[in-house]
């Protein structure tokens, strides 16, 4: 494992949320982390990427990689062009523009973006920006891609568009990738490894890895019905647990 | 509204104050008190081709132009720069208190000891549009949205390009409204400051010479060259602002 996360504990005032999570991925994994909604998935992103120090805990391997992010909204500079939002995150990276142009454009071509790629963002459907701003993720050289949500405001039909779309350009960029979600369906889809967290305050309840091929996915196919009832076991024991006294 | 239904409305407007102004006209019955709209309007056509007025025209829009760019300027740099820090904002403060609770007037004569009469008006216009376009610049500064400024700093963007690239742009439409605001003011504080100052070539100048003749409808003619100014610049800088947003500002 090259990625590790140790009893990772984070506060704000008074209110404990992160209570000692223990994770561990691969380089090339795709990582989920499950959770209910306000459990700290979104601190323990910012904690992966180096962003709150405020936590007591270890963290090993993350010190030197480089992080590229996809938000619950799209995040893209509306005045400016598919491209222009994918150098504007670049000019970070040190590369040349005629490098990172080529990068660009390579991607903007898997998404299926050719023809807009120089159209304001602001004149683009919603699809389009999600993904543009996958196209704007992958285009900035990273060894760990971090998603929040990412794939939560576009409708179930657009999702599953968008989701193959990302594991499509994975295919390209073989890095580690974290998504957070609370959407089983989600991780049991993409997922190479699940951990799944309580509620706040947040621990670790299951993590396991899974070998299924995409294809073997689907609803109602024998071994992603076991993993899903694993799921809902994780979850519904999390929503049925009695208050703390 | 339709751009046409707009536009018939805007002329029914005028076209009442024009009737109200020619029925009061012709109920006070004397040119020296309130002359008639048309009778301005002959007097209009009449000083229009004259060497003296088209040279008064150039000089006031010269002056126009000069105090709008001076205040656009300075007000964008010292407003943009008070919504970015708070120590900025504290230093000037008091300036901007100060220039605004400041009568026009009493600038204008202040500035009749300080300057030649050429440059009052530009100094007082300056002046009055200043704080103005520094309020706007001021909010416009903290309107870059929050999720943006987090994404860029997700990504490392560096300091320089956050500010040309999304506080300078979403900054924009409160530029635009600031400069405008700016711009009919400047107009008014020029005019108002040569009707003071009496420089050469000037719309002011002319105004006040008439007054003195007691030409009561050249007075009128030479306002109503002063609005058709303040109103092409004002077109102007409508197309300016349009320039602006198809170029994705």
């Amino acid at each position: 494992m090259a990625y590790k996360l140790w009893d990772i504990r984070r506060s704000f005032g008074g209110l404990e949320v992160l209570s000692g999570v223990d994770i561990e991925f691969g380089p090339t994994q795709l990582l989920v982390i499950l959770g209910p909604s306000g459990c700290g998935k979104t601190t323990l992103l910012k904690i992966v990427a180096g962003l709150d120090g405020g936590f007591s805990g270890k963290r090993e391997g993350f010190d030197q990689s480089r992080f590229s992010f996809v938000f619950q909204e799209h995040r893209l500079l509306p005045w400016k062009s598919v491209v222009g939002n994918a150098l504007f995150a670049l000019s970070s990276a040190g590369m040349d523009k005629s490098q990172a142009m080529t990068r660009i454009e390579n991607f903007v071509r898997l998404s299926g973006l050719s023809g807009h790629e120089n159209r304001p963002v602001r004149e683009l459907s919603g699809g389009m920006r999600q993904r543009a701003a996958l196209v704007r993720a992958f285009a900035m050289p990273a060894d760990i891609l971090l998603l929040d949500e990412a794939f939560q405001s576009v409708d179930l039909k657009r999702k599953r568009e968008l989701m193959r779309l990302f594991l499509g350009l994975r295919e390209m960029e073989r890095n580690a990738s974290i998504l957070v979600t609370h959407d089983p369906w989600e991780a049991l889809w993409l997922a190479d490894r699940i951990v799944v967290l309580s509620d706040r305050p947040t621990r670790v309840v299951d993590a396991f890895d899974i070998d299924l091929p995409r294809g073997e996915r689907e609803a109602g196919m024998p071994a992603i019905a076991a993993l899903e009832m694993r799921l809902s076991a994780a979850l519904i024991g999390i929503e049925t647990s009695p208050p703390p006294c | 509204m339709s751009l046409r239904a707009r536009l018939g409305v805007g002329l029914l407007s005028v076209a009442v104050l024009v009737g109200l102004w020619h029925v009061g006209a012709l109920l006070v019955g004397k040119d020296i008190i309130l002359p008639s709209p048309l009778r301005v309007l002959r007097e209009f056509i009449a000083i229009a081709p004259s060497p003296d007025f088209r040279e008064a025209v150039a000089g006031t829009f010269a002056r126009g132009l000069e105090a709008f760019a001076i205040s656009s300027l300075a007000g964008s740099v010292a407003g943009f720069a008070a919504g970015r820090s708070a120590l900025v904002q504290a230093a000037l403060s008091p300036l901007f208190t100060t220039i605004r609770a400041t009568p026009v007037l009493a600038l204008i004569l202040l500035a009749l000891l300080w300057f030649p009469s050429g440059v009052v008006p530009v100094f007082a216009a300056f002046l009055m549009a200043f704080p103005v376009m520094a309020a706007s610049a001021m909010e416009g500064a903290r309107a870059a949205p929050k999720e943006l400024l987090e994404m860029a700093a997700l990504f490392k963007v560096p300091r320089r390009k956050i500010l040309l690239e999304i506080r300078i742009p979403a900054a924009f439409p409160f530029f635009a409204a600031g400069a405008r605001a700016a711009l009919g003011l400047s107009w008014k504080v020029v005019v108002a400051g040569e009707v003071l100052a009496q420089p050469h070539r000037a719309l002011g100048t002319g105004m006040q010479t008439s007054r003195m003749l007691l030409e009561t409808p050249r007075v009128f003619a030479w306002a109503l060259a002063a609005i058709l100014l303040c109103g092409l610049a004002e077109w102007l800088f409508g197309r300016l602002v349009k320039w602006g947003n198809t170029r994705g500002l």
